[in-house]
């Protein structure tokens, strides 16, 4: 099996749905069409250039960023605006068809993930997979994600950057 | 006057209700006299031995505000040989089950599997003990604490007065929790939240059994009795002396330990031997006997295993390594295994000669033996360690660091040690930097736990590297000073600081308990549980530990070298931080906050469970942090809370335990409350806000304990102090003043003076209005009442 599409973690995989592997091509034509994206920027990424890489692509293609853990205290010290919600707050919102948005104008149709605590963010990803129909799920992370709907594959450092840098553009 | 008997031989069965309505207890032995044991109380509440469904009105009220989210850690159902069922996209089993529904049973089956690992230790404490002393020995708790067993009074609707008591209670759970476990069948219960109702009831069940079995042997073994001041004892992997023979007990179950105490106490042997334990044997047998040691949590396990300090390893139940035999082997360690629970394919010699059996072991005559009489394995446990201790110095336990280095060379790079690694840590990192001499990142690992020490890296390594010998020997030859002191588990809370600290704390001056238990599962080593702690005693709430939350912030010293224990005090009280025990020592934090209900606000507890989880629920600030909760225990003990009214915090691997109970503050109408007083249903506030909740990292946990400690009972005074905290502590993890704060002032003067400006800039900018203070708050049939029935 092609490495770069088992779990980063193996044993998160759960059951036949697994997600699709993605280019940043491919995640490009996800943003384009989505009406009402949503970014979920974790702490894993507090102080590493990829946060700023991430805040670039939320800004390039407008998307609103809620941030979890304590991630909101490091983007606002860089003068990036996010709410700020628990990971399990806001995806507990996400997967309720009626709740308004972060910017109360209509659930979100598709949820960008990227730098959520792994093993965690698969547990959320599980949640919305099961129990959000109404919206998709794209995971930015280096890691393979197979309760996301789509994901980027594993990777190292250098190519991953490569990736977020062609989202950027 | 009642005839009871002392416990000898077995007792004859007899049909319960009988017996009881004559008030006698008959067994075969000596007759003794004694006064009338059981007390009947005063008032009988609605619910005494509720069964499954009679708490339900109650369950249904929390999880219409608390709803159940699910996080399926698994698509499939495999319980049955219908399945495998694929349960994803909305699709049913061949049962019909859902995915919800799936999720609800599975945390159903971990509730039912803790509360019977809990109670099945209760009950086998119970019976060794009431052999030891007798039926009718006294539940004395001492001066200090008149309500001793505050969950039994609630559930069973009894005072207890003497050890034979407990097992009316015992029986009662024993058969709740086979209706449970029975709903988990295939084709039982079809509703999520009926599963979640019975899952409530089975942790109540498990808080029942906790109970029964720390009082048991708190009053049978004379543990400390609720004393704050319970002596300091030795922790950590350092402070036990390697040049004696060493007994490790690993588990939870004191007797074995007790055994092996009083043969060494029996033979004067106390200088000459080490006792030590690793999970809740090791704090049970040091509140038996202070000069045992405590080696750590459930996380130091396979490190301190493969040190090969131990010589004789004596497991007794939950949360051991199934593979102990194998990895004592390694360093010619003799196991001896001492319950029904764990007998690991060894013959058991209970009944066996003890020179054969010391003759046998010492001898590698046998892998193991099975010894379920633990004042025997006191005497084979010291006479083997005695005997083999010499002969194990010789052996070479570990690798040199030269030869890490080498072994490190062999590293391919292949990066599976990281990605099979359940808390994602960096090992492959550790070992390249070892194989350039820079065992760094080994130290890292190895310090506070960062690593648990769960072998899953070492299993998957390509090169067959020993990951485990390796992180022992760097920790072993960089980490010195592995010696610090803990307070010995004190047992239940007494009645008297109760009276003290009850009203502050209804009325929020105290601004909540913060209660950190459970296991080791941390996200980013035990440092953070230290560290929660520590912010919350400097700022003035009662700080409760048990189990290997307890171990764990005694791991951590100040600069002056102090751990927290010589910091604070062991009080109930502002402050003090509480030590209360073992895992089943958990019992006293519910126990706690239900005797602030009976002894501050009058409350009858006799079958009165709903008011009193109301009165919790809407009055008492506390909160459980469970941070490194792994076990189905930790699962069962949560839920259990929970329905008493008590929010609990989780780390992330909390999440996958499936199911968490997640309040909605964009849905006023759930935050609704009666006002008891007045009888009006009045707006409420999302206080607490979740009943459980996992966060992401320490400082996202540190904000959501202080903003959980919230009640709609805080006076405005209170509510002062605790807005002031949980503002400090935003600002001081996330940089800014919280968004939702104007949610929590219901008038001006609830307002922290220190943040007045900004917080009344918010209020203006949300449009708030001020709203009643409620003077009884709660959330007992106010729908009935809201309609006018
Ligand atoms: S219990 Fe139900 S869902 Fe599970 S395998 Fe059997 S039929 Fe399928
Ligand atoms: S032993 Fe430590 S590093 Fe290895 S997989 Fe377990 S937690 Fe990770
Ligand atoms: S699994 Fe073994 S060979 Fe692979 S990176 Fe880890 S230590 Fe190296």
């Amino acid at each position: 099996m092609n490495e770069r599409v088992i779990p980063w973690q193996p044993t998160v995989i759960a059951g036949p749905k697994q997600a699709l592997l993605v280019t940043p091509e491919t995640a490009q034509m996800m943003l384009q069409k989505a009406k009402r994206p949503l970014m979920i920027i974790g702490p894993l990424i507090n102080s590493s250039p990829v946060q700023a890489l991430a805040t670039k692509i939320a800004e390039r293609w407008n998307i609103p960023i809620v941030s979890t853990g304590d991630a909101f205290k490091s983007l606002n010290e860089a003068g990036i605006s996010s709410q700020s919600y628990g990971v399990v707050e806001i995806i507990n919102l996400l997967k309720d068809p009626d709740w308004k948005g972060v910017n109360n104008e209509g659930q979100h149709d598709l949820v960008v993930f990227i730098g959520v605590i792994y093993y965690m963010g698969s547990q959320g990803l599980s949640t919305l997979k099961h129990f959000a129909p109404h919206l998709k799920t794209l995971t930015l992370c280096k890691f393979f994600h197979s309760n996301a709907d789509a994901s980027f594959p594993n990777m190292k450092d250098e190519e991953w950057i490569k990736y977020l840098e062609k989202l950027a553009e | 006057m009642v005839i009871t008997v002392a416990h000898r031989p077995k007792p004859k069965e007899f049909k319960d209700d009988f017996w009881k309505s004559k008030n006698i207890n008959i067994s075969i032995g000596d007759i003794v006299e004694t006064e009338q044991r059981e007390e009947a109380p005063e008032s009988m509440g609605p619910t005494p031995k509720p069964n499954v469904t009679d708490l339900r009105s109650w369950d249904m009220k929390l999880l219409k505000r608390y709803e159940p989210f699910y996080a399926p850690f698994c698509d499939m159902c495999c319980l049955c040989t219908y399945g495998k069922c694929d349960l994803t996209g909305g699709k049913k089993g061949a049962c019909g089950i859902d995915i919800e529904a799936q999720q609800a049973r599975t945390v159903l089956l971990a509730c039912c599997i803790g509360a019977a690992a809990h109670s099945a230790h209760a009950r086998h404490l119970l019976e060794y003990l009431i052999e030891k002393k007798g039926a009718d020995f006294p539940l004395d708790l001492g001066m200090d604490i008149d309500i001793e067993a505050p969950i039994i009074r609630t559930v069973i609707g009894k005072v207890p007065k003497a050890l034979g008591d407990l097992r009316e209670a015992m029986d009662y759970m024993e058969e709740q929790n086979l209706h449970l476990l029975s709903s988990c069948h295939t084709g039982q219960e079809g509703s999520s939240v009926d599963f979640e109702s019975k899952a409530f009831q089975a942790g109540l069940m498990d808080n029942l059994g906790m109970e029964i079995g720390d009082i048991a042997q708190i009053v049978a073994l004379n543990l400390p009795k609720g004393d704050p001041d319970a002596p300091l004892v030795e922790l950590g992997m350092g402070s036990i002396d390697r040049d004696k023979p060493v007994v490790l007990c690993i588990g939870h179950n004191v007797s074995p330990g007790a055994g092996i105490i009083d043969y060494l106490e029996d033979q004067d042997l106390e200088d000459d031997v080490e006792v030590c334990g690793i999970c809740c044997a090791a704090l049970d047998i040091t509140r038996y006997n202070k000069n045992a040691k405590v080696v750590g949590p459930i996380s130091k396990q396979l490190k301190f295993v493969r040190s090969g300090v131990a010589d004789v390893i004596v497991v007794d139940e939950q949360c051991v390594r199934t593979d102990i035999l194998e990895e004592a082997k390694k360093n010619k360690a003799a196991v001896i295994a001492t319950t029904d629970k764990i007998c690991l394919g060894f013959p058991d010699m209970t009944e066996e000669d003890s020179d054969k059996i010391v003759k046998q072991l010492v001898n590698d005559e046998v892998e193991g033996v099975l010894i379920l009489d633990p004042d025997k394995v006191g005497e084979i446990a010291t006479r083997v360690a005695m005997q083999i201790a010499k002969d194990r110095e010789a052996l070479k336990l570990l690798p040199d660091l030269d030869e890490i280095q080498e072994m490190a060379k062999e590293c391919t790079e292949c990066g599976w040690c990281q990605r099979v690694c359940p808390n994602s840590q960096p090992m492959m990192d550790a070992v390249i930097g070892a194989a350039e001499g820079d065992f760094s990142e080994f130290q890292r690992l190895y310090e506070n736990d960062v690593c648990y020490t769960c072998g899953r890296c070492e299993q998957e390594c390509e090169r067959d590297l020993p990951l485990m010998s390796m992180l022992t020997k760097v920790g072993e030859h960089y980490v010195k000073d592995e010696r610090y002191n803990i307070r010995a588990g004190r047992g239940p809370v007494q009645d008297v600081e109760i009276r003290r600290v009850g009203a502050p704390l209804v009325l929020g001056e105290i601004p909540g308990v913060v209660a950190f238990v459970g296991c080791t599962n941390y996200p980013e080593g035990g440092e953070d549980v230290a560290k929660m702690a520590e912010e919350f005693l400097e700022r003035n709430y009662i700080v409760i530990a048990s189990g290997c939350g307890a171990m764990t912030i005694g791991e951590y010293r100040d600069e002056e070298g102090r751990t927290l224990y010589e910091r604070y005090s062991g009080d109930f009280d502002a402050k003090g931080l509480v030590n209360v025990g073992s895992c089943v020592s958990n019992s006293h934090i519910a126990g706690a906050c239900i005797k602030i209900a009976n002894i501050f606000a009058k409350k009858p507890l006799e079958g009165n469970f709903e008011e009193i989880a109301d009165y919790i629920l809407n009055r008492v600030g506390a909160c459980g942090v469970a941070w490194g909760a792994y076990s189905q225990k930790a699962a069962a003990i949560a839920t259990g809370v929970n329905r008493w009214g008590i929010p609990v915090v989780l780390g992330p691997h909390g999440s996958k335990y499936r199911r968490l109970f997640l309040g909605r503050t964009d849905k006023q109408e759930t935050w609704d409350l009666n006002d008891l007083r007045t009888g009006k249903v009045i707006e409420g506030e999302p206080a607490p806000e979740h009943l459980l909740y996992a966060a992401e990292n320490r400082e996202e946990a540190t904000v959501i304990i202080a903003k959980l400690c919230l009640r709609p009972s805080d006076t405005s005074k209170g509510r002062q102090i605790k807005l002031n905290h949980y503002i400090d502590l935003h600002k001081k993890y996330f940089g800014t003043l919280p968004e939702d704060v104007y949610k929590f002032v219901r008038v001006e003067k609830d307002i922290p003076i220190t943040h007045k400006k900004e917080v009344m800039d918010m209020l203006e900018e949300k449009g708030w209005e001020p709203r009643a203070l409620p003077q009884e708050p709660s959330t007992m049939n106010f729908r009935e009442k809201a309609e006018g029935k």
